[in-house]
């Protein structure tokens, strides 16, 4: 008798993953190689570009289009390693999103596979892949270093970013994100090390350059995991801060700053978000359909309109918004070799890592 | 004396549970990780030693590994402490509000990570409320106080108490509480008795959850991030960021496997200690345990002072919380509460969402599933290891223990390389791009914590059941249904609920092996919580925190109170009905009749 009672809780449990087993969506079986799977049904697309309800509003236009489509969402760093990590049994078809610096990874790991756009006349072949067109160009951000112009005096604010770790008196005044392993942090650093080309340097850095790494992050404050840098701003703890432009406006209206850009002598860096078709999907007609779709002057000028975002495409751009093009236009930009960078950055990022991080 | 491996081959049930298990080690556990441990170190087919010169060389890295080590020396005394503290308060002794207390205490089985941190620094962080307070009355306090080594040994003591909780509770609730009245009967005092005998008695669960502890310790990532300050670093985030670039993957790998040998070394001491210390009762009844008076009136006020302060230390970052996640996220912020910054729209945003349901629903079917193979085959495999010690069971131990010496990030980036083509491990299969391969990563990281707490669950249990059974004909399934299983049901209950609320919320495995169509909760919190124009990123974290919280305790309840009460029942029959031989109590630490394995 008593065993049969046995753990009424686990029975329990039993049952209801089963019943829950049985109401989750009927994909079991198709679901089990989709992706990289059969040529038909749902279009797999890796991005990191998905926050702030971008994933839900591409689906849902692709959907008008006749497109049907399946956001994977994740980080950056953590996308492309796992479709690299994927490439011999692919489950994503289409990848957008990652900048530069990621797609030269994927593109050397022979991950992804060269397509030419309908679209490819209307963007300036330069943003994306010039020497073998393996990737896209579809947006541009800057990341830019920002104060609040209602707490920092016009006079104080430096005339370069790089006085921040080389004045004291800006000594733990700044945020430093120290999270490497991330897009925006990993850009900054190469930003920090490009100007400092040095072919008997360590890893292709002069010790200057390295100074530069070891300064800004010496005098930094370390960013605060779940405390926004303008939170930050706000409450005096810092003065400035790095931040992809295109975050600017909704922290504005929310926190009620008025954000300031500091200028920087060789440009601020850039990032261009690029698109390409996985190698190896076995729906590469409809990879490439989305591509055609997705990066099209009309879907990308709508898109700017919703998300502020700043396309290459030309005739998109016409449609962004006034506010983000005029901040875009008055940004110089900073010539980066990308190639070079994607060949050091791993080496660049374990080396401040290892050294220079707080 | 060694068993010989002859007894092993004459129960057929043993012979099955090695085949599964060899196999199971053999391609999820050293397959893969052979796989990715040989791609990174022997890039080219040429060994690398530049990440040892690497990490010598670099003054940060053997810092953080340093503080890491010494977090987990520490945790493994100051949990121990409180540990054992909140565990006598709550069963032990006769406190009022006993179970207050309890659910007090019980509020880490139901939240952990950046939450908790976070929750923490609310209270007592540079803008805290227990700050502001403070410096109202001395204003010269460093605002900063609570930060580097101090503060996260204090967040992290009273946050890794769980095990304890569960476990500890359990193997206490065995103690045959005749040896304890016979001691008061000799006159020994209470503490002397604590000391000399319930202590001693519940030593295997104690080391069992000092190891887990220890390893907490190592692998302390949100709390050191937090706040720790620029002082108190640790090497997890270290790890993390090197695991992520695949030129510096063999740095991730050098620094887990540092971490792993310390865990080996300490799990490697703990099993001696337990192996020579194990005494068995031969007491034949027992009573249930009783709580005992603290007889001290000064040792009682001091007990009773302490065990509500601590409930206080527990129970406020949970009601933060709850109370923030109502809270608009300025409000929280800026920490200038009105009745106005009430408001619901929080739970407007993650519950509006389309679908918001269905991540909940894959990550509970998901972590159900695992926490049952893995608890449900463990239960065989912790048995047969913990009966048969030869040199084939010890190394069967061992090897299980492979998940804990790498990290969650490297174990399914080697599961999705291994198993990209067919593989005649799995039968000719594919894994990867399929729903099962995240339910083989839960299932292979999950595999250490279980198997270490059933196979403490398992010592207490003296072989003469077993024996007793065979003898009355019993076959070994039979026995193992009826007589073993009954008696380390708690316990497996209890690891149960725990591995399923420590997978509902996992991101490290989800992220790289989830299927496209099948998104865990991890991925959707983290979706929903990133986002440059996501402000309120803190308060949708503290809305499904809230939610999980009560997913969590509905499975606490469900798989834990509920054995509590068949427990409970349990000792009630026995009181009436007498003795049936599957009821006989575990053992009771008289110290006089050594195991009769030796």
């Amino acid at each position: 008798m008593r065993t049969r009672t046995l753990p009424a809780a686990v029975t329990v449990l039993v049952a209801t993953s089963l019943a829950l087993a049985g109401c989750a969506p009927a994909a079991e079986s198709g679901g089990s190689e989709s992706g990289g799977g059969e040529p038909g049904g749902t279009l797999i697309v890796y991005t990191n570009s998905n926050s702030d309800g971008r994933g839900e509003w591409v689906t849902a236009q692709a959907k008008e289009a006749g497109i049907d489509i399946e956001i994977v969402g994740l980080g950056g760093a953590d996308l492309a390693n796992r479709i690299v990590a994927e490439k011999n049994n692919p489950v994503g078809d289409v990848v957008f999103g990652l900048n530069n610096m990621f797609f030269e990874t994927l593109k050397s790991e022979e991950a992804i596979t060269a397509y030419e756009p309908a679209w490819a006349g209307e963007v300036d072949e330069a943003a994306g892949d010039p020497d073998d067109g393996v990737y896209w160009p579809l947006v541009e951000q800057a990341i830019v270093t920002v104060y609040d112009t209602n707490t920092v005096d016009a006079a104080d604010v430096p005339d370069s970013v790089a006085d921040l770790w080389n004045e004291d008196k800006y000594k733990g005044r700044y945020e430093v994100n120290t999270v490497l392993g991330q897009a925006t942090p990993q850009l900054i650093l190469a930003g920090l090390l490009s100007d400092y080309e040095d072919e008997d340097g360590d890893l292709g850095i002069s010790d200057k350059g390295w100074n530069q790494v070891k300064g800004y992050f010496q005098n930094g404050s370390p960013a605060v995991e779940g405390t926004d840098l303008y939170a930050r701003l706000s409450r005096g703890d810092v003065d400035y801060g790095a931040i992809p432009s295109s975050g600017i406006a909704s922290r504005d209206a929310e926190y009620g700053t008025v954000t300031g850009v500091v200028g920087a002598d060789d440009g601020v860096p850039y990032v261009t978000e690029q698109i390409s078709v996985i190698t190896g999907t076995k729906k590469e007609t409809a990879a490439q359909e989305f591509i055609d779709w997705f990066g099209s002057s009309e879907v990308q000028g709508e898109f700017a309109q919703e998300f502020s975002s700043y396309p290459v495409n030309t005739v998109a751009r016409e449609q962004a918004l006034p506010a983000v093009v005029e901040l875009m236009e008055s940004l110089p930009k900073q010539e980066l070799d990308f190639a070079l960078i994607r060949e050091n950055i791993s080496g660049w990022v374990e080396k401040t890592e290892l050294e220079y991080l707080p | 004396m060694r068993s010989p491996y002859r007894a092993m081959l004459r129960s057929p049930l043993v012979i099955v549970v090695s085949v599964a298990v060899v196999w199971f080690i053999a391609s999820f556990l050293v397959f893969p990780n052979v796989n990715l441990l040989v791609t990174t170190f022997f890039p080219g087919g040429q060994f690398s030693g530049r990440s040892v010169e690497k990490l010598l060389s670099s003054e940060r890295a053997m810092t953080s590994l340093w503080h890491s080590l010494l977090l987990a020396i520490t945790l493994s005394i100051t949990v121990n402490v409180v540990g054992i503290f909140i565990v006598l308060v709550t069963k032990y002794f006769e406190i009022r509000g006993a179970r207050v207390l309890f659910l007090g205490y019980a509020t880490t089985l139901i939240y952990g990570g950046i939450v908790l941190a976070a929750g923490y620094n609310f209270i007592y962080g540079r803008y805290g409320f227990i700050t502001a307070a403070v410096q109202n009355v001395f204003p010269d306090i460093d605002p900063n106080w609570f930060s580097g080594y101090f503060a996260v040994v204090i967040v992290m003591t009273f946050a890794t108490t769980t095990n304890h909780m569960l476990f500890l509770s359990s193997a206490l609730a065995k103690i045959d509480y005749q040896t304890i009245e016979a001691a008061r009967n000799m006159g020994a005092s209470t503490g002397r008795i604590l000391w000399r005998i319930v202590l001693p008695a519940l030593r295997p669960m104690i080391f069992a959850v000092t190891v887990l502890t220890f390893l907490i310790g190592l692998g302390a990532l949100t709390a050191p991030i937090v706040l720790g300050g620029t002082d108190f670093q640790t090497i997890a985030p270290m790890i993390l960021t090197f695991s992520k670039s695949s030129s510096s993957r063999d740095l991730a790998a050098l620094l887990a496997i540092i971490l792993g040998l310390a865990t080996i070394i300490v799990l490697a001491v703990m099993n001696r200690v337990e192996k020579s210390g194990v005494y068995f009762s031969v007491a034949k009844v027992a009573t249930p345990l009783q709580k005992q008076r603290i007889r001290n009136p000064l040792a009682a006020v001091v007990v009773n002072v302490v065990s509500w302060l601590l409930f206080v230390v527990y129970a406020a970052p949970v009601l933060l919380i709850v109370m923030f996640s109502f809270l608009d996220s300025t409000a929280v912020i800026t920490g200038t509460i009105a009745l106005s910054d009430f408001t619901l729209a929080n739970y407007g945003t993650v519950l509006g969402t389309p679908a918001v349901l269905r991540p909940f629903i894959v990550s509970v079917v998901y972590s159900a599933l695992a926490s049952l193979i893995v608890v449900g085959g463990l239960l065989f495999v912790a048995r047969v290891i913990q009966k048969y010690r030869n040199r084939f069971t010890t190394t069967l131990e061992y090897l299980l223990h492979i998940p804990w010496i790498l990290p969650t990030i490297l174990i399914a980036l080697a599961l999705i390389m291994s198993f990209d083509k067919p593989s005649p491990l799995v039968g000719g299969a594919v894994l990867t791009g399929t729903t099962v391969i995240l339910l083989v990563a839960y299932i292979v990281v999950k595999v250490p914590f279980t198997l270490r707490l059933l196979k403490a669950g398992f010592a207490s249990i003296p072989d003469s059941l077993e024996d007793a059974a065979r003898i009355l004909g019993a076959k070994s399934l039979f026995t193992f249904r009826r007589v073993l299983f009954p008696l380390v049901l708690p316990t497996a209950a209890a690891i149960t609920a725990l591995n399923f609320n420590s997978l509902l919320d996992d991101y490290d495995a989800a992220v790289f092996l989830y299927h496209p169509l099948y998104e865990p909760l991890g991925i959707a919190i983290k979706a929903s919580t990133e986002g440059e124009n996501n402000l309120d990123s803190m308060s949708i974290t503290f809305v499904y925190t809230v939610l999980l919280m009560i997913i969590m305790a509905i499975t606490m309840y469900l798989v834990y109170g509920r054995s509590a009460q068949l427990r409970t029942r349990k000792a009630h029959g026995r009181r009436t009905r007498g003795i049936r031989v599957a009821q006989i109590p575990t053992r009771a630490p008289v110290g006089h009749a050594p195991d009769e394995r030796r």
